[in-house]
């Protein structure tokens, strides 16, 4: 008997105290972390089209297109097809595609989900937090990437 | 007959090769442990002597696979008392005529793990109690990881013979029982699993899980990635209810062993840290389902319990940028050292292992000192030691039964040897016992965590590398083999590779310990009552991802 | 304390609206159409109560006691959650099984929703609130909360759902084996107020008990016997299938019991019913344990309605912090131990009762 008077003063503590941990999500944006992993965005000044997000994607969401003389054409990305692992991130030589800390996206159908260069160019940065920027600290971390050949195609 | 080759003691690959003698056909040696090749009509007869004279009573893992000239069943055998000493026994069957004696009857476990053999790579064995398909449905056509199969082919089964495991009302005229599918959509089956039970009114006499809904080729998929960076996503995957870099650690543990890549020690020191963070997160989920599995609602307890499982969340998107799909370890180390500015992270997490004694007295309160709860879960899903061996039962399930297994001190790695904590048992061998286990789980974790902190306060500032010098492309030997495991939240994940040259693994099999707790489900929940059978369900905490890979 | 009761007062509430509106000058049909008149206010009283506590009372109490915000988009505090639940509700699609029993599958949302409603007509709520107060009221409303269990093993077995069966057994099985306890110890206070009249029993309560520092405790028999509320209570709970004791429904268990294969308008009144049951426990509790609509300042019907609330609040805080008891544990509680627990409280109210009616009994 006296742990379910123990039980029910627990719960009866925590509704009188009146907090919540729950918040009201699109009133109030949540704080993400510097490093979150969200939509991409990519940069065609910076691209050397060296095509190595495309290789290490686990998930071939990332889908180059080439002309005969290695100008860049076409750069998509299926959005509802990535896993957030940050390979193409990590293994960029110039940054040239970065994830941003958004989240914030929709579509109605898969092939509102393909983006192209001009629509990851415009993806917007959540709370105006620059990736690049701020992560900055950890950069030498992760372009510290082993020996063996850089195969830039 | 005794050898003195009692538990425990060291065995000598000498003492095992006199053992074995002459049905060894031939040595094959695996990067963890020697292999020995037997004849497929006498795998019973060798793997008891192993049990009984060389005390390898843990059966932890089965693969099988399909080389250009042959089938090959390994057994991974390794001995409760001390997981470092194994030993594989490798089992060829020809091409033509796949068929290999069972060792279920030696093995309990061996029953499902035989069963996914044949399902996916199509070994038959012979004295199997029930081959039948275990992941993929009865009417799929051809074995998928074969060398034979044709991935293009699509699977044509026509509507009529499309087989409905729900379908059949078992009518029964005879009999006083009654036939009740429970899953795949029902509240407390934790994902999609179907379980068929029989029932006597409330009181269960038959159960039979029937898994593979969710299915994902999760090991082909890491078959085709590359070991350096292809494969990390994925473990994160298996067990998804934020266990992730216990997974992650699986695979990085496999194969640095496996390429003989160092991890630069404050990089071990920071994925200890993490990996019991999450240790702490998946314990908490557990803790909140069971409870919602016997309290009925979406109540306090599992609120409770994802709230500061929220607290730890927000450590780890600190830490590895991600809430659940972590992707943080590399081969040879973390993606990341520690967030700047370090103190404040320091802070964060301090505050939250403070928190917690506070949190486990109200967990206390409300669950485990509670009258109805003990009434409910003492002497209910009992499972006697002897028997999780038999079912190759590891973590927390293992533990509540008083099976004193814990790969992170009897199997060392990472930081653990240098840290301060104690595995915890409880004697109960019921669904109490394993909550218990989970709880007091936590505290040893946020013990281990406030070490690693203080370590890594002190950690020199020049000396933080975070990452071993691996190569850009990663091809190991051919030919090469390794299992190697790690204590994942659920208890042991182990990790099959072969390498063939290339730089993708050739085999690559997981060891899910999901997949050996769920099949004592027929043990623990057979005289009982439904409820009891729905708590039993929640104490094992399986993860169906992981199940079913 | 003094509240003026209608405490042996037969003016009830028909009878009031027939000399209001006059139609008592109508004879027979007028007082007919005065008591529907009545009828329908309290009846819309109460659905109004459950139609306030299903989609947001529930769902805000159950928030603060695990730390949400719950329901606040739609109106003030999200009160409007209540219409747009309601439209959501009535708008779904109705799926009947194939096999189901027609007429049971059909009648059994009906028996369980319109047995709670019955039993409201005898209760007296104050400010003259009462449709009918006939001397056997507190049998006719134990009786007609009984009905209730029909209506479950109906629907039960005729959704053609094994899980529903199970819930159905289920629920008749819980029923019978807390009834017996429930009426026994109901009876206690019959041992005390002499009478079946509710509105007797409220009048009995009005009585002082004692007086400390010029407050004047009225002899509610809450009061005067702990033992018999606490009792009740725990029987109430069980009858009317809430925490610890929601056996018949246990979602993780049975999916939902006996209401699995209902849907839209008769879930709706499922639902309901399993509201206006609590609130009918509510209520019973309040006028045979609490005093009725006793209670200083505010009018009757104010306070009776915040002693339903209370004993509401009180089964949402037991669903927040206890667990559910194995069906088998439920039966033996209720056969073992509440109906023998019950029988002991009967034999010591009579004994109390002696004890003050006759004190030369005991010299």
């Amino acid at each position: 008997m006296i742990g379910l008077l123990k039980s029910m003063a627990t719960t009866m503590k925590h509704a009188l105290d009146g907090s919540t941990f729950t918040v009201e999500y699109p009133d109030e944006a949540p704080n993400v972390s510097p490093r979150f992993r969200g939509v991409h965005k990519f940069s065609q000044e910076r691209c050397i089209w060296c095509r190595q997000c495309e290789k290490v994607c686990p998930n071939d969401t990332i889908q180059i297109v080439m002309d005969d003389k290695r100008n860049g054409e076409q750069y998509n990305l299926h959005i509802g097809q990535c896993i957030y692992c940050r390979l193409c991130e990590e293994v960029c030589p110039t940054e040239a595609i970065v994830l941003t800390q958004n989240f914030e996206f929709t579509g109605d159908t898969k092939a509102d989900l393909v983006y192209n260069k001009e629509q990851l160019r415009s993806v917007p940065w959540y709370k105006d937090i620059d990736p690049v920027e701020s992560r900055e600290p950890d950069r030498s971390a992760w372009l510290g990437d082993g020996d063996g050949e850089v195969d830039y195609q | 007959m005794s050898t003195g080759l009692e538990n425990g003691l060291e065995v000598s690959e000498d003492d095992l090769e006199t053992l074995i003698g002459d049905r060894a056909l031939d040595r094959e040696d695996h990067v963890n442990a020697p292999g020995f090749v037997v004849r497929p009509d006498q795998v019973q007869e060798v793997l008891t002597d192993l049990r009984d004279e060389a005390g390898f009573d843990h059966l932890s893992c089965l693969t099988a696979q399909q080389y250009e000239n042959r089938y090959e069943s390994i057994y991974h055998l390794k001995k409760y008392a001390d997981p470092t000493q194994e030993v594989s026994v490798v089992v060829p069957t020809a091409v033509d005529e796949p068929v290999s004696q069972s060792a279920a009857p030696v093995f309990r476990t061996a029953d499902w793990h035989e069963r996914e053999a044949y399902d996916l790579v199509g070994i038959e064995y012979d004295d199997h109690p029930d081959l039948r398909r275990i992941l993929l449905p009865d009417t799929w056509q051809g074995h998928p990881l074969s060398l034979e199969y044709d991935q293009e082919q699509p699977q044509v089964v026509t509507l009529s013979e499309h087989e409905n495991p729900v379908q059949p009302d078992h009518h029964d005229t005879e009999s006083d029982t009654m036939f009740l599918n429970i899953g795949p959509h029902h509240p407390a089956t934790h994902g999609v699993l179907h379980v068929k039970a029989v029932l006597d009114g409330e009181t269960v006499v038959d159960v039979d899980p029937d898994i593979g809904y969710l299915h994902r080729c999760e090991e082909q998929m890491c078959q085709s990635g590359t070991y350096r960076h292809q494969i990390m996503p994925y473990p994160d995957r298996w067990d998804y209810v934020s266990a992730g870099l216990l997974n992650e650690w699986a695979y990085a543990r496999a194969a640095e062993d496996l390429a003989d890549i160092e991890v630069p020690e404050y990089a071990q020191v920071i994925r200890t840290m993490s990996a019991e963070l999450c240790r702490i997160a998946a314990h908490m989920l557990a803790l909140g389902t069971f409870a919602l599995d016997v309290f009925g609602d979406f109540t306090a307890v599992f609120q409770y319990a994802f709230r500061d499982r929220e607290v730890v969340q927000d450590i780890l998107e600190d830490l590895t940028g991600q809430r659940l799909m972590f992707n943080y370890f590399r081969l040879g180390g973390v993606a990341w050292d520690l967030p700047e500015p370090r103190e404040e992270f320091f802070e964060k997490t301090r505050e939250f292992l403070d928190d917690l004694p506070a949190k486990a007295e109200e967990y206390h309160n409300l669950i485990t000192a509670n009258e109805i709860f003990q009434v409910r879960c003492v002497d209910t899903g009992i499972l006697e030691p002897e028997v999780a061996k038999q079912y190759g039962c590891t973590g927390p399930v293992a533990r509540g039964s008083g099976v004193d297994y814990d790969l992170r001190r009897d199997d060392p790695y990472g930081y653990y040897p240098e840290l301060e904590w104690n595995v915890v048992t409880e004697d109960g061998m019921d669904n109490y016992s394993r909550v218990l286990v989970r709880m007091q789980e936590v505290k040893e974790s946020a013990k281990i965590i406030e070490q690693c902190i203080d370590v890594l306060e002190e950690w020199p500032e020049d000396d933080r590398e975070i990452q071993a010098n691996v190569p850009r492309t990663l091809k190991p030997d051919a030919d090469t083999e390794v299992y190697r495991a790690v204590e994942a939240a659920k208890g042991e994940l182990g990790i099959y590779m072969r390498a063939d040259g290339t730089d993708t693994p050739a085999r690559f099999k997981i060891r899910s310990p999901c997949f050996h707790n769920l099949s004592t489900l027929a043990e623990m929940a057979q005289g009982e009552y439904i409820p009891d059978l729905i708590a039993s369900l929640g104490s094992l905490d399986i993860v169906l991802g992981e199940v079913d890979r | 304390m003094e509240v003026p009761l209608e405490a042996g007062d037969t003016y009830l509430l028909p009878e009031r609206i027939s000399d209001l509106t006059g139609l008592g000058g109508f004879g027979m049909a007028g007082e007919l159409l005065a008591a529907f008149i009545a009828a329908f206010i309290v009846g819309n009283l109460m659905l109004a109560m459950t139609g306030v506590a299903g989609p947001w009372a529930k769902r805000k109490i159950t928030a603060a006691f695990t730390d949400r915000i719950a329901v606040n988009r739609v109106g003030p505090w999200g009160l409007f959650i209540i219409v747009a639940d309601a439209v959501r509700l009535l708008a779904k699609e109705m799926i009947i099984p194939e096999n189901a029993d027609r007429p049971a599958y059909d009648l059994a949302p009906i028996v369980v929703a319109g047995s709670a409603m019955l039993g409201f007509a005898v209760i007296p709520m104050g400010s003259g609130v009462q449709l009918a107060d006939p001397e056997v009221g507190l049998v006719y409303v134990f009786a007609v909360a009984g009905i209730a269990s029909i209506g479950l093993v109906m629907a039960g077995y005729a959704s053609a759902n094994k899980y529903s069966l199970l819930g159905g057994l289920r629920a008749i099985a819980q029923n019978i084996a807390y009834e017996i306890p429930l009426v026994v110890t109901g009876m206690s206070v019959v041992l005390f107020a002499g009478t079946l009249q509710l509105s007797e029993i409220v009048a009995a309560q009005s009585e002082p008990l004692f007086t400390i520092a010029g407050v004047t405790i009225p002899a509610w028999y809450a009061l005067v016997n702990p033992f018999a509320f606490v009792l009740f209570l725990a029987a109430n709970f069980a009858e009317v299938g809430r925490n610890p004791f929601d056996t018949p429904e246990a979602p993780t268990e049975i999916v939902a019991g006996y209401q699995t294969e209902y849907s839209s308008v008769y879930f709706v009144l499922i639902y309901l019913g399993e509201f206006l049951h609590i609130f009918l426990g509510g209520a019973i509790i309040a006028t045979i344990f609490l005093g009725g609509p006793a209670g200083p300042v505010l009018p009757g019907i104010v306070w009776f309605i915040i002693k339903i609330w209370a004993v509401f609040l009180l089964t949402q805080w037991l669903r927040s912090a206890l667990p559910r008891v194995r069906i088998d544990q439920l039966i033996e509680i209720g056969w073992k131990g509440m109906l023998v627990l019950s029988f002991a409280n009967l034999v010591l109210t009579a004994v109390i009762v002696a004890l003050i009616e006759s004190p030369g009994l005991w010299g």
